[in-house]
């Protein structure tokens, strides 16, 4: 009776990658800042993920607001078909 | 006195000349509040992201300034029934202030 189990699947061990906002050094994320903004939104306009963007927890949270600032002053799109 | 930072999406239904007045009177307005213009600058027709209110176009300016906060929401109401002024947004810009401190 051989027990079945499934074959664990070996994961690549994650590269550290440093915070792409952190490490420019930037303080202050401008919303009107386009060329910044523009780097953590998708073709279809949306905020990247985290693991996508690479920002940290700190970095996202302040970039999706200011995402969301340049939304409500159409600076750049909600979201494009 | 704080500082702040404005930014106003003025309608393209009225020429250029018309929409730097309107930005003009929101310069004045600050004046009269006893605000103080640090710098303004006129981003002149810009493309919108989205359409607002049947316009895919907007006149842009921003001004950086310091006043109360008083002086603030009583340039924000007047913003708001100005018929040329599409949107603002006012922000606290914090870690520019503590550099210029």
């Amino acid at each position: 009776m051989a027990s079945k189990s499934a074959p664990k699947k070996e994961r690549r061990p994650r590269k550290d990658r440093p915070c792409p906002i952190c490490s420019q050094g930037i303080e202050y994320i401008d919303y009107k800042d386009l060329a910044l903004l523009k780097q953590f939104l998708n073709e279809r306009a949306k905020i990247k993920a985290r693991r996508t963007s690479g920002a940290c927890a700190a970095c996202q949270a302040k970039l999706s607001a200011a995402v969301k600032n340049a939304r409500e002053m159409a600076l750049i799109p909600y979201t494009t078909r | 006195m704080r500082r702040y930072e404005m930014l106003l999406l003025i309608t393209d239904r009225i020429d250029e000349e018309a929409a730097i007045a309107a930005f003009d009177r929101a310069k004045a307005i600050l004046a009269e509040q006893g605000g103080t213009l640090l710098e303004d600058a006129w981003w002149g027709r810009r493309k919108l992201g989205y359409e607002i209110e049947k316009r895919d176009h907007g006149f842009y300016g921003v001004l950086d300034f310091e006043a109360t906060p008083e002086a603030v929401s009583e340039l924000e109401r007047l913003m708001k029934i100005a018929d040329d002024i599409v949107r603002f947004k006012t922000v606290r810009p914090e870690v520019r202030i503590r550099r210029s401190a």
